[in-house]
Protein backbone atom coordinates (compact mmCIF):
# COMPACT_ATOMS: atom_id res chain seq x y z
CA UNK A 1 0.00 0.00 0.00
CA UNK A 2 1.01 3.28 -0.96
CA UNK A 3 0.81 6.45 0.98
CA UNK A 4 -1.85 9.70 -0.22
CA UNK A 5 0.60 11.85 -2.30
CA UNK A 6 0.94 15.36 -1.27
CA UNK A 7 -0.94 18.59 -2.71
CA UNK A 8 1.98 19.44 -4.64
CA UNK A 9 2.69 16.51 -5.76
CA UNK A 10 -0.76 15.80 -7.04
CA UNK A 11 -0.59 19.07 -8.70
CA UNK A 12 3.01 18.33 -10.27
CA UNK A 13 1.91 14.98 -11.68
CA UNK A 14 -1.66 16.17 -13.10
CA UNK A 15 -0.29 18.88 -15.21
CA UNK A 16 3.13 17.04 -16.29
CA UNK A 17 0.30 14.10 -16.94
CA UNK A 18 -1.96 16.56 -19.06
CA UNK A 19 0.37 18.55 -20.54
CA UNK A 20 0.73 16.66 -23.67
CA UNK A 21 -2.67 17.61 -24.73
CA UNK A 22 -1.67 21.26 -25.28
CA UNK A 23 -0.02 20.42 -28.21
CA UNK A 24 -2.92 19.23 -29.79
CA UNK A 25 -6.04 20.64 -31.67
CA UNK A 26 -7.20 23.16 -28.89
CA UNK A 27 -4.04 23.76 -27.79
CA UNK A 28 -3.00 25.31 -31.29
CA UNK A 29 -6.74 27.27 -31.54
CA UNK A 30 -5.73 29.06 -28.42
CA UNK A 31 -1.89 30.22 -30.05
CA UNK A 32 -3.78 30.72 -33.00
CA UNK A 33 -6.14 33.36 -30.88
CA UNK A 34 -2.97 35.24 -29.61
CA UNK A 35 -1.02 35.02 -33.36
CA UNK A 36 -3.71 35.85 -35.88
CA UNK A 37 -4.40 39.53 -34.73
CA UNK A 38 -0.92 40.09 -33.68
CA UNK A 39 0.34 38.16 -37.18
CA UNK A 40 -2.03 40.28 -39.13
CA UNK A 41 -1.31 43.70 -38.02
CA UNK A 42 2.63 42.71 -38.44
CA UNK A 43 1.74 41.63 -41.88
CA UNK A 44 -0.25 45.07 -42.82
CA UNK A 45 2.51 47.07 -41.15
CA UNK A 46 5.24 45.26 -43.38
CA UNK A 47 3.24 45.52 -46.57
CA UNK A 48 3.12 49.84 -45.42
CA UNK A 49 6.16 50.19 -45.17
CA UNK A 50 7.36 48.29 -48.53
CA UNK A 51 5.01 51.05 -49.77
CA UNK A 52 6.63 53.63 -48.02
CA UNK A 53 3.05 54.65 -45.82
CA UNK A 54 4.31 55.59 -42.28
CA UNK A 55 2.88 53.26 -39.43
CA UNK A 56 0.61 53.96 -37.57
CA UNK A 57 1.88 54.85 -33.89
CA UNK A 58 -1.60 53.90 -32.07
CA UNK A 59 -1.83 50.18 -34.16
CA UNK A 60 0.03 48.56 -31.36
CA UNK A 61 -2.19 49.56 -28.56
CA UNK A 62 -5.08 49.37 -30.56
CA UNK A 63 -4.08 45.27 -31.55
CA UNK A 64 -3.11 45.03 -27.48
CA UNK A 65 -6.75 46.55 -26.56
CA UNK A 66 -9.21 45.86 -28.83
CA UNK A 67 -7.76 42.60 -29.84
CA UNK A 68 -5.75 40.99 -27.69
CA UNK A 69 -7.89 42.20 -24.06
CA UNK A 70 -11.45 42.20 -25.37
CA UNK A 71 -11.56 39.73 -28.07
CA UNK A 72 -8.96 37.49 -27.78
CA UNK A 73 -7.92 37.24 -24.25
CA UNK A 74 -11.79 35.81 -23.11
CA UNK A 75 -12.45 33.52 -26.02
CA UNK A 76 -8.93 31.80 -25.05
CA UNK A 77 -10.65 31.02 -21.61
CA UNK A 78 -14.12 30.22 -23.42
CA UNK A 79 -11.39 27.88 -25.16
CA UNK A 80 -9.27 26.65 -22.70
CA UNK A 81 -10.90 25.83 -19.76
CA UNK A 82 -13.31 22.77 -20.68
CA UNK A 83 -10.08 21.67 -21.40
CA UNK A 84 -9.24 21.36 -17.93
CA UNK A 85 -11.26 19.36 -14.89
CA UNK A 86 -14.50 20.01 -16.79
CA UNK A 87 -13.41 18.01 -19.33
CA UNK A 88 -12.75 14.63 -17.23
CA UNK A 89 -16.30 15.37 -16.04
CA UNK A 90 -18.18 15.46 -19.57
CA UNK A 91 -15.92 12.61 -20.50
CA UNK A 92 -16.72 10.66 -17.10
CA UNK A 93 -12.82 10.30 -16.91
CA UNK A 94 -13.31 11.96 -13.58
CA UNK A 95 -14.10 8.73 -11.37
CA UNK A 96 -10.51 7.30 -12.19
CA UNK A 97 -9.34 10.75 -10.98
CA UNK A 98 -11.58 10.89 -7.69
CA UNK A 99 -10.99 7.12 -6.93
CA UNK A 100 -7.22 7.92 -5.72
CA UNK A 101 -6.17 9.31 -2.75
CA UNK A 102 -4.90 12.51 -3.92
CA UNK A 103 -6.63 15.63 -3.22
CA UNK A 104 -9.30 16.19 -4.95
CA UNK A 105 -9.34 20.01 -4.61
CA UNK A 106 -6.03 19.97 -6.08
CA UNK A 107 -6.98 18.48 -9.62
CA UNK A 108 -8.17 21.26 -11.33
CA UNK A 109 -5.53 23.59 -10.56
CA UNK A 110 -3.01 20.62 -11.64
CA UNK A 111 -5.16 20.31 -14.98
CA UNK A 112 -5.12 23.52 -15.51
CA UNK A 113 -1.57 24.62 -15.20
CA UNK A 114 -0.52 23.25 -18.78
CA UNK A 115 -3.08 25.73 -20.35
CA UNK A 116 -1.81 28.65 -18.19
CA UNK A 117 1.23 27.74 -19.10
CA UNK A 118 0.86 27.29 -22.99
CA UNK A 119 -1.54 30.64 -22.96
CA UNK A 120 0.96 32.71 -21.01
CA UNK A 121 3.96 31.38 -23.75
CA UNK A 122 1.93 32.51 -26.59
CA UNK A 123 0.59 36.04 -24.91
CA UNK A 124 3.69 36.56 -24.58
CA UNK A 125 5.15 36.18 -27.97
CA UNK A 126 2.10 38.13 -28.90
CA UNK A 127 3.21 41.12 -26.79
CA UNK A 128 6.61 40.74 -28.14
CA UNK A 129 5.45 40.99 -31.65
CA UNK A 130 3.32 44.06 -31.42
CA UNK A 131 6.91 45.61 -30.76
CA UNK A 132 7.17 44.97 -33.97
CA UNK A 133 3.82 47.48 -35.24
CA UNK A 134 5.37 50.08 -32.81
CA UNK A 135 4.69 49.25 -29.35
CA UNK A 136 5.95 51.53 -26.70
CA UNK A 137 8.85 49.65 -25.15
CA UNK A 138 8.80 51.10 -21.69
CA UNK A 139 4.95 49.81 -21.74
CA UNK A 140 5.76 46.17 -22.77
CA UNK A 141 6.75 44.60 -19.15
CA UNK A 142 3.15 45.96 -17.78
CA UNK A 143 1.86 44.52 -21.10
CA UNK A 144 3.01 41.18 -20.54
CA UNK A 145 2.22 41.07 -16.84
CA UNK A 146 -1.25 42.42 -17.73
CA UNK A 147 -1.80 39.88 -20.05
CA UNK A 148 -0.23 36.74 -18.20
CA UNK A 149 -2.18 38.37 -15.31
CA UNK A 150 -5.16 38.18 -16.75
CA UNK A 151 -5.18 35.14 -18.30
CA UNK A 152 -4.38 32.91 -15.29
CA UNK A 153 -7.51 35.04 -13.37
CA UNK A 154 -9.72 34.21 -16.39
CA UNK A 155 -8.96 30.60 -16.98
CA UNK A 156 -9.11 30.16 -13.15
CA UNK A 157 -12.41 32.20 -13.52
CA UNK A 158 -13.53 30.03 -16.42
CA UNK A 159 -13.03 26.43 -14.50
CA UNK A 160 -14.92 27.74 -11.50
CA UNK A 161 -18.22 28.59 -13.63
CA UNK A 162 -17.73 24.98 -15.47
CA UNK A 163 -17.73 23.44 -12.18
CA UNK A 164 -20.35 25.32 -10.94
CA UNK A 165 -22.46 25.13 -13.72
CA UNK A 166 -23.34 23.19 -16.48
CA UNK A 167 -23.33 25.86 -18.67
CA UNK A 168 -20.54 27.54 -17.48
CA UNK A 169 -18.86 28.98 -20.55
CA UNK A 170 -22.13 30.39 -21.19
CA UNK A 171 -22.27 32.54 -18.12
CA UNK A 172 -18.88 33.35 -18.47
CA UNK A 173 -19.45 34.65 -22.42
CA UNK A 174 -21.97 36.64 -21.30
CA UNK A 175 -19.63 38.40 -18.12
CA UNK A 176 -16.85 38.62 -20.69
CA UNK A 177 -18.77 40.27 -23.49
CA UNK A 178 -21.61 42.17 -21.52
CA UNK A 179 -20.46 42.96 -18.34
CA UNK A 180 -16.91 44.02 -19.42
CA UNK A 181 -17.69 46.57 -21.98
CA UNK A 182 -19.71 48.39 -19.62
CA UNK A 183 -16.68 49.33 -17.38
CA UNK A 184 -16.60 52.39 -19.01
CA UNK A 185 -19.98 53.73 -17.62
CA UNK A 186 -19.71 51.87 -14.48
CA UNK A 187 -19.19 53.89 -11.20
CA UNK A 188 -15.60 53.32 -9.35
CA UNK A 189 -16.72 50.44 -7.19
CA UNK A 190 -17.61 48.41 -10.12
CA UNK A 191 -15.10 48.99 -12.35
CA UNK A 192 -12.81 47.48 -9.96
CA UNK A 193 -14.44 44.30 -10.65
CA UNK A 194 -13.87 43.64 -14.21
CA UNK A 195 -10.86 42.51 -15.45
CA UNK A 196 -10.06 45.45 -17.76
CA UNK A 197 -9.73 47.86 -15.19
CA UNK A 198 -7.05 46.25 -13.95
CA UNK A 199 -5.38 45.30 -17.12
CA UNK A 200 -5.58 48.82 -18.34
CA UNK A 201 -4.28 50.15 -14.51
CA UNK A 202 -0.90 47.41 -15.82
CA UNK A 203 -0.44 47.73 -19.38
CA UNK A 204 -1.60 51.78 -19.21
CA UNK A 205 -4.56 52.93 -20.20
CA UNK A 206 -5.56 54.06 -23.96
CA UNK A 207 -7.18 57.40 -22.54
CA UNK A 208 -5.49 58.94 -25.03
CA UNK A 209 -6.47 57.20 -28.05
CA UNK A 210 -10.19 57.00 -27.07
CA UNK A 211 -13.00 58.91 -28.50
CA UNK A 212 -15.72 61.31 -27.41
CA UNK A 213 -18.60 58.64 -27.47
CA UNK A 214 -15.97 56.62 -25.70
CA UNK A 215 -15.47 58.60 -22.71
CA UNK A 216 -16.14 57.72 -19.33
CA UNK A 217 -19.69 58.52 -18.28
CA UNK A 218 -18.77 57.65 -14.64
CA UNK A 219 -15.33 58.92 -12.65
CA UNK A 220 -12.73 57.10 -13.70
CA UNK A 221 -10.27 54.91 -10.90
CA UNK A 222 -7.07 54.22 -11.09
CA UNK A 223 -5.15 51.44 -9.32
CA UNK A 224 -1.62 51.64 -8.71
CA UNK A 225 -0.22 48.40 -11.14
CA UNK A 226 1.53 46.62 -8.36
CA UNK A 227 -1.88 46.03 -6.72
CA UNK A 228 -3.93 45.76 -9.82
CA UNK A 229 -1.35 42.66 -10.50
CA UNK A 230 -1.55 41.29 -7.02
CA UNK A 231 -5.66 40.86 -7.71
CA UNK A 232 -5.41 39.31 -10.58
CA UNK A 233 -3.11 37.11 -9.26
CA UNK A 234 -5.38 36.83 -5.92
CA UNK A 235 -8.19 36.51 -8.19
CA UNK A 236 -6.78 33.57 -10.32
CA UNK A 237 -5.92 32.40 -6.91
CA UNK A 238 -9.40 32.24 -5.55
CA UNK A 239 -10.96 30.80 -8.34
CA UNK A 240 -8.65 27.35 -8.52
CA UNK A 241 -9.30 27.07 -4.60
CA UNK A 242 -13.17 27.51 -4.88
CA UNK A 243 -12.71 24.40 -7.42
CA UNK A 244 -11.06 22.67 -5.91
CA UNK A 245 -13.11 22.47 -2.84
CA UNK A 246 -16.69 22.57 -5.00
CA UNK A 247 -14.58 19.22 -6.98
CA UNK A 248 -13.95 17.77 -3.47
CA UNK A 249 -17.39 18.93 -1.99
CA UNK A 250 -19.24 17.29 -4.95
CA UNK A 251 -19.92 13.72 -5.36
CA UNK A 252 -19.35 12.38 -9.00
CA UNK A 253 -20.23 9.15 -9.93
CA UNK A 254 -19.86 6.97 -12.77
CA UNK A 255 -22.19 8.83 -14.85
CA UNK A 256 -21.12 12.31 -14.37
CA UNK A 257 -24.38 13.22 -12.30
CA UNK A 258 -24.59 14.08 -8.64
CA UNK A 259 -26.35 11.83 -5.87
CA UNK A 260 -27.39 12.99 -2.53
CA UNK A 261 -24.98 12.94 -0.17
CA UNK B 1 -13.64 -5.13 5.13
CA UNK B 2 -16.78 -4.33 3.69
CA UNK B 3 -19.41 -2.95 5.56
CA UNK B 4 -23.25 -1.17 4.58
CA UNK B 5 -25.31 -0.81 7.61
CA UNK B 6 -28.91 0.20 6.30
CA UNK B 7 -26.55 2.35 3.25
CA UNK B 8 -28.74 3.83 0.74
CA UNK B 9 -28.22 6.21 -2.43
CA UNK B 10 -30.67 8.79 -4.54
CA UNK B 11 -30.12 10.61 -7.24
CA UNK B 12 -32.42 13.37 -6.66
CA UNK B 13 -35.95 11.63 -6.62
CA UNK B 14 -34.62 8.42 -8.06
CA UNK B 15 -33.60 5.75 -5.42
CA UNK B 16 -30.07 4.00 -6.84
CA UNK B 17 -30.17 1.71 -3.87
CA UNK B 18 -32.49 0.97 -1.31
CA UNK B 19 -31.53 0.59 2.19
CA UNK B 20 -28.86 -2.43 2.25
CA UNK B 21 -27.01 -4.11 5.25
CA UNK B 22 -23.79 -7.00 4.24
CA UNK B 23 -20.48 -7.92 5.45
CA UNK B 24 -17.92 -9.01 3.83
CA UNK B 25 -15.32 -10.08 5.32
CA UNK B 26 -11.21 -9.67 5.60
CA UNK B 27 -9.08 -11.75 3.05
CA UNK B 28 -8.97 -12.18 -0.62
CA UNK B 29 -11.36 -14.04 -3.02
CA UNK B 30 -13.97 -13.43 -5.61
CA UNK B 31 -17.33 -11.86 -4.71
CA UNK B 32 -19.72 -11.24 -7.79
CA UNK B 33 -22.26 -8.97 -7.54
CA UNK B 34 -25.36 -9.74 -10.12
CA UNK B 35 -27.89 -7.84 -11.08
CA UNK B 36 -29.95 -7.03 -14.65
CA UNK B 37 -29.40 -3.44 -15.54
CA UNK B 38 -30.68 -0.66 -13.46
CA UNK B 39 -30.68 -2.92 -10.17
CA UNK B 40 -28.34 -0.65 -8.66
CA UNK B 41 -24.64 -2.66 -8.99
CA UNK B 42 -23.26 0.87 -10.12
CA UNK B 43 -24.65 2.55 -6.79
CA UNK B 44 -23.73 0.35 -4.73
CA UNK B 45 -19.70 0.10 -6.42
CA UNK B 46 -19.40 3.52 -6.64
CA UNK B 47 -21.01 3.83 -2.42
CA UNK B 48 -18.07 1.08 -1.81
CA UNK B 49 -15.13 2.80 -3.69
CA UNK B 50 -15.87 6.35 -2.13
CA UNK B 51 -16.99 8.36 -5.39
CA UNK B 52 -20.47 8.82 -3.80
CA UNK B 53 -21.48 9.11 -0.01
CA UNK B 54 -24.52 7.50 1.15
CA UNK B 55 -27.81 9.49 1.17
CA UNK B 56 -28.51 7.56 4.18
CA UNK B 57 -26.96 4.54 6.95
CA UNK B 58 -23.49 3.96 6.93
CA UNK B 59 -20.58 2.53 4.55
CA UNK B 60 -17.56 1.43 5.61
CA UNK B 61 -14.32 -0.07 4.12
CA UNK B 62 -11.31 -0.94 5.85
CA UNK B 63 -13.16 0.66 8.86
CA UNK B 64 -13.37 3.91 7.58
CA UNK B 65 -15.82 5.89 5.28
CA UNK B 66 -14.08 5.79 1.87
CA UNK B 67 -16.20 8.87 0.42
CA UNK B 68 -12.93 11.03 -0.33
CA UNK B 69 -10.88 9.73 2.28
CA UNK B 70 -6.96 8.75 1.29
CA UNK B 71 -6.57 6.06 3.46
CA UNK B 72 -9.03 3.94 2.37
CA UNK B 73 -8.80 5.03 -1.75
CA UNK B 74 -5.42 4.20 -0.85
CA UNK B 75 -6.61 0.63 -0.25
CA UNK B 76 -8.53 -0.01 -3.17
CA UNK B 77 -8.54 -0.36 -6.73
CA UNK B 78 -11.78 0.24 -9.05
CA UNK B 79 -11.61 -0.04 -12.85
CA UNK B 80 -15.32 1.72 -13.87
CA UNK B 81 -17.72 0.53 -16.45
CA UNK B 82 -16.96 1.29 -19.80
CA UNK B 83 -13.74 2.27 -21.90
CA UNK B 84 -13.90 6.10 -21.30
CA UNK B 85 -10.46 7.11 -21.04
CA UNK B 86 -8.97 10.80 -21.55
CA UNK B 87 -8.84 11.76 -24.75
CA UNK B 88 -4.78 12.23 -26.36
CA UNK B 89 -3.13 11.11 -24.02
CA UNK B 90 0.06 8.03 -24.21
CA UNK B 91 -1.52 5.12 -21.62
CA UNK B 92 2.56 4.69 -20.32
CA UNK B 93 2.24 8.63 -19.47
CA UNK B 94 -1.06 8.54 -18.13
CA UNK B 95 -0.23 5.04 -15.78
CA UNK B 96 2.83 6.88 -14.85
CA UNK B 97 0.37 9.70 -13.46
CA UNK B 98 -2.12 7.79 -11.92
CA UNK B 99 0.71 6.14 -10.15
CA UNK B 100 1.96 9.40 -8.79
CA UNK B 101 -1.77 10.20 -7.99
CA UNK B 102 -2.14 6.76 -5.71
CA UNK B 103 1.34 7.85 -4.06
CA UNK B 104 4.17 6.11 -5.91
CA UNK B 105 7.23 7.85 -6.81
CA UNK B 106 10.51 6.73 -8.00
CA UNK B 107 11.93 3.91 -8.99
CA UNK B 108 9.09 2.45 -7.32
CA UNK B 109 6.62 3.99 -9.59
CA UNK B 110 8.83 2.72 -12.94
CA UNK B 111 8.41 -0.87 -11.59
CA UNK B 112 4.91 -0.26 -11.00
CA UNK B 113 4.18 0.68 -14.56
CA UNK B 114 6.69 -2.19 -15.56
CA UNK B 115 4.69 -4.75 -14.05
CA UNK B 116 1.04 -3.63 -14.32
CA UNK B 117 1.53 -3.46 -18.23
CA UNK B 118 3.24 -7.07 -18.19
CA UNK B 119 0.36 -8.08 -15.86
CA UNK B 120 -2.46 -6.96 -18.43
CA UNK B 121 -0.51 -8.03 -21.59
CA UNK B 122 0.15 -4.41 -22.85
CA UNK B 123 4.11 -3.86 -22.25
CA UNK B 124 4.54 -3.36 -26.14
CA UNK B 125 1.35 -1.26 -27.44
CA UNK B 126 2.13 1.14 -24.28
CA UNK B 127 2.90 3.86 -26.06
CA UNK B 128 -0.27 4.09 -27.71
CA UNK B 129 -2.33 6.83 -27.55
CA UNK B 130 -5.89 6.00 -26.24
CA UNK B 131 -7.58 6.67 -29.19
CA UNK B 132 -5.49 3.90 -31.60
CA UNK B 133 -6.27 1.46 -29.33
CA UNK B 134 -8.84 -0.87 -29.74
CA UNK B 135 -11.71 -1.42 -26.62
CA UNK B 136 -10.06 -4.75 -25.59
CA UNK B 137 -6.77 -2.39 -25.01
CA UNK B 138 -8.67 0.45 -23.05
CA UNK B 139 -10.11 -1.81 -20.54
CA UNK B 140 -6.81 -3.28 -19.89
CA UNK B 141 -5.29 -0.28 -19.48
CA UNK B 142 -8.15 0.33 -17.02
CA UNK B 143 -7.64 -2.43 -15.26
CA UNK B 144 -3.66 -1.54 -15.36
CA UNK B 145 -4.07 1.54 -13.86
CA UNK B 146 -6.48 0.02 -10.48
CA UNK B 147 -3.72 -2.44 -10.02
CA UNK B 148 -0.54 0.23 -10.27
CA UNK B 149 -0.81 0.77 -6.10
CA UNK B 150 -1.36 -3.13 -6.02
CA UNK B 151 -4.72 -2.55 -3.70
CA UNK B 152 -6.10 -5.01 -1.11
CA UNK B 153 -9.68 -4.41 -2.20
CA UNK B 154 -10.08 -4.49 -6.33
CA UNK B 155 -13.35 -3.46 -7.58
CA UNK B 156 -14.38 -3.71 -11.29
CA UNK B 157 -17.85 -2.63 -12.77
CA UNK B 158 -18.99 -4.78 -15.88
CA UNK B 159 -15.48 -5.49 -16.67
CA UNK B 160 -16.46 -8.08 -19.29
CA UNK B 161 -18.70 -5.89 -21.59
CA UNK B 162 -17.23 -5.49 -25.09
CA UNK B 163 -14.48 -8.03 -24.45
CA UNK B 164 -14.22 -11.04 -26.91
CA UNK B 165 -14.00 -14.41 -25.62
CA UNK B 166 -10.66 -14.57 -25.84
CA UNK B 167 -9.78 -11.59 -23.62
CA UNK B 168 -12.44 -12.58 -21.14
CA UNK B 169 -11.25 -15.85 -20.32
CA UNK B 170 -7.48 -13.78 -19.59
CA UNK B 171 -9.16 -11.33 -17.95
CA UNK B 172 -10.79 -14.51 -15.34
CA UNK B 173 -7.65 -15.94 -14.86
CA UNK B 174 -5.68 -12.95 -14.00
CA UNK B 175 -8.91 -11.63 -11.80
CA UNK B 176 -8.52 -15.64 -10.17
CA UNK B 177 -4.76 -15.06 -10.05
CA UNK B 178 -5.19 -11.95 -8.05
CA UNK B 179 -7.67 -13.60 -5.70
CA UNK B 180 -5.13 -16.54 -5.39
CA UNK B 181 -2.87 -13.98 -3.82
CA UNK B 182 -4.78 -12.44 -1.50
CA UNK B 183 -6.47 -9.30 -3.20
CA UNK B 184 -10.16 -9.41 -2.32
CA UNK B 185 -12.17 -8.71 -6.05
CA UNK B 186 -15.96 -7.57 -6.46
CA UNK B 187 -16.66 -8.00 -9.84
CA UNK B 188 -20.43 -6.43 -10.96
CA UNK B 189 -22.11 -8.35 -13.94
CA UNK B 190 -25.28 -8.65 -15.58
CA UNK B 191 -24.61 -12.04 -17.35
CA UNK B 192 -25.04 -14.57 -15.15
CA UNK B 193 -22.46 -17.07 -17.00
CA UNK B 194 -19.52 -14.91 -16.10
CA UNK B 195 -20.20 -14.54 -12.79
CA UNK B 196 -20.80 -18.25 -12.46
CA UNK B 197 -17.60 -18.94 -13.91
CA UNK B 198 -15.51 -17.07 -11.50
CA UNK B 199 -17.32 -17.60 -8.18
CA UNK B 200 -19.96 -18.84 -6.67
CA UNK B 201 -19.98 -16.15 -4.19
CA UNK B 202 -22.43 -13.78 -5.23
CA UNK B 203 -24.50 -10.51 -4.07
CA UNK B 204 -28.00 -10.65 -5.73
CA UNK B 205 -29.81 -6.94 -6.23
CA UNK B 206 -32.35 -6.21 -7.96
CA UNK B 207 -34.24 -2.58 -8.32
CA UNK B 208 -32.16 -1.14 -5.63
CA UNK B 209 -32.48 -4.12 -3.57
CA UNK B 210 -29.93 -6.89 -1.84
CA UNK B 211 -31.93 -9.52 -2.90
CA UNK B 212 -29.57 -12.74 -1.70
CA UNK B 213 -26.27 -13.48 -0.48
CA UNK B 214 -24.33 -16.18 -0.44
CA UNK B 215 -23.28 -19.21 -2.66
CA UNK B 216 -25.46 -20.00 -5.18
CA UNK B 217 -26.78 -23.32 -3.08
CA UNK B 218 -27.43 -21.10 -0.41
CA UNK B 219 -29.47 -19.11 -2.42
CA UNK B 220 -31.39 -21.67 -3.85
CA UNK B 221 -31.98 -23.14 -0.03
CA UNK B 222 -33.74 -19.93 0.23
CA UNK B 223 -36.40 -20.39 -2.37
CA UNK B 224 -38.55 -23.09 -0.19
CA UNK B 225 -41.42 -22.06 -2.31
CA UNK B 226 -39.54 -22.65 -5.77
CA UNK B 227 -39.22 -26.00 -6.66
CA UNK B 228 -36.28 -27.59 -8.46
CA UNK B 229 -36.40 -29.43 -11.66
CA UNK B 230 -35.11 -32.64 -11.64
CA UNK B 231 -34.71 -35.06 -14.49
CA UNK B 232 -34.96 -38.67 -14.07
CA UNK B 233 -33.48 -41.03 -17.27
CA UNK B 234 -34.98 -44.24 -16.93
CA UNK B 235 -38.54 -46.70 -17.32
CA UNK B 236 -40.74 -43.09 -17.57
CA UNK B 237 -43.11 -44.89 -16.22
CA UNK B 238 -42.15 -46.73 -13.53
CA UNK B 239 -40.17 -43.26 -12.04
CA UNK B 240 -43.01 -41.69 -12.85
CA UNK B 241 -45.59 -43.84 -10.36
CA UNK B 242 -42.50 -43.51 -7.70
CA UNK B 243 -42.66 -39.90 -8.05
CA UNK B 244 -46.31 -39.37 -7.41
CA UNK B 245 -46.42 -41.21 -4.41
CA UNK B 246 -43.82 -38.08 -3.03
CA UNK B 247 -45.04 -35.51 -1.19
CA UNK B 248 -42.49 -32.72 -2.03
CA UNK B 249 -43.81 -33.51 -5.58
CA UNK B 250 -45.21 -30.13 -7.44
CA UNK B 251 -45.54 -30.90 -11.34
CA UNK B 252 -44.42 -33.57 -13.02
CA UNK B 253 -43.65 -33.70 -17.29
CA UNK B 254 -43.14 -37.17 -19.23
CA UNK B 255 -40.18 -36.96 -21.91
CA UNK B 256 -39.05 -40.02 -24.03
CA UNK B 257 -37.10 -42.16 -21.24
CA UNK B 258 -37.26 -39.68 -18.55
CA UNK B 259 -39.67 -38.07 -16.68
CA UNK B 260 -38.98 -34.29 -14.70
CA UNK B 261 -40.32 -33.70 -11.74
CA UNK B 262 -40.93 -30.17 -9.96
CA UNK B 263 -40.27 -31.18 -6.41
CA UNK B 264 -39.95 -28.69 -3.15
CA UNK B 265 -37.28 -29.35 -0.27
CA UNK B 266 -34.67 -31.83 -2.53
CA UNK B 267 -32.56 -32.57 0.23
CA UNK B 268 -35.62 -34.06 1.88
CA UNK B 269 -36.36 -36.40 -1.75
CA UNK B 270 -32.51 -36.95 -2.87
CA UNK B 271 -32.01 -39.26 0.05
CA UNK B 272 -35.02 -41.71 -1.03
CA UNK B 273 -34.35 -41.36 -4.78
CA UNK B 274 -31.13 -42.49 -4.30
CA UNK B 275 -32.33 -45.21 -1.99
CA UNK B 276 -34.60 -46.46 -4.03
CA UNK B 277 -32.45 -46.55 -6.74
CA UNK B 278 -29.49 -48.35 -4.77
CA UNK B 279 -32.09 -51.15 -3.82
CA UNK B 280 -33.08 -51.74 -7.58
CA UNK B 281 -36.78 -50.26 -6.70
CA UNK B 282 -37.01 -47.92 -9.18
CA UNK B 283 -34.75 -47.86 -12.90
CA UNK B 284 -33.11 -44.65 -12.27
CA UNK B 285 -29.90 -44.56 -15.17
CA UNK B 286 -29.56 -40.79 -14.59
CA UNK B 287 -30.59 -37.80 -12.66
CA UNK B 288 -30.05 -34.15 -13.55
CA UNK B 289 -31.16 -31.36 -11.59
CA UNK B 290 -32.48 -28.63 -14.34
CA UNK B 291 -32.05 -25.72 -12.56
CA UNK B 292 -29.55 -25.45 -9.68
CA UNK B 293 -27.57 -22.77 -11.42
CA UNK B 294 -27.16 -19.25 -11.11
CA UNK B 295 -29.51 -18.60 -14.37
CA UNK B 296 -32.40 -20.49 -11.97
CA UNK B 297 -31.42 -18.75 -9.05
CA UNK B 298 -31.62 -15.15 -10.86
CA UNK B 299 -34.57 -15.91 -12.29
CA UNK B 300 -36.90 -17.30 -9.40
CA UNK B 301 -35.21 -14.30 -7.18
CA UNK B 302 -36.13 -11.88 -9.46
CA UNK B 303 -39.65 -12.96 -10.68
CA UNK B 304 -40.56 -12.99 -7.25
CA UNK B 305 -39.76 -9.29 -6.75
CA UNK B 306 -40.71 -7.85 -10.14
Amino acid sequence: MSAAPSSLATIRATARGYAPRVLQGRGWVLAALVMAPVGLSILIFTISRMRGLDANPGEALRIFHEGLVKMMLPIMALVAAPAGIREDLEQRTLPLLLVRPAPAWALPLGKGLPWFAWGAAWLILGALGLQLVGGDPTLLPGRILALVGAWWGELAFMTLLGLFFKRGTLWGALYFFLWEPLVRIFPPFLQRLTFTHHIESLAGSRAAQVQANQLLAQEQVTTHPALALLALLAFGALCWALAGWKLHRTPVGLAGSEAEG
Amino acid sequence: MISLDRASLRYGPILGLSPTTFELPDGGGITGLLGPNGAGKSSLLQLLSGLLPPSGGEVEVFGAAPFRNPAVLARLGLVPEGDRLPTGLRADRWLRMMGELSGLSGEGLKAAVVRVLATVGMSDRAHLTFARMSKGMRQRIRLAQALLHEPELLILDEPFNGLDPEARLTLMALLRDLAAKGTRILVSSHILGEIAQLTDRILLLFRGRLLAEGTVTEIRQLLDRHPVELRLTGEAQVLARWAVEQPELAALRMEEDAVVISVRSPRDILPRLQKAAAEGGIPLRALDPLDLNLDAVFQYLTKDHA
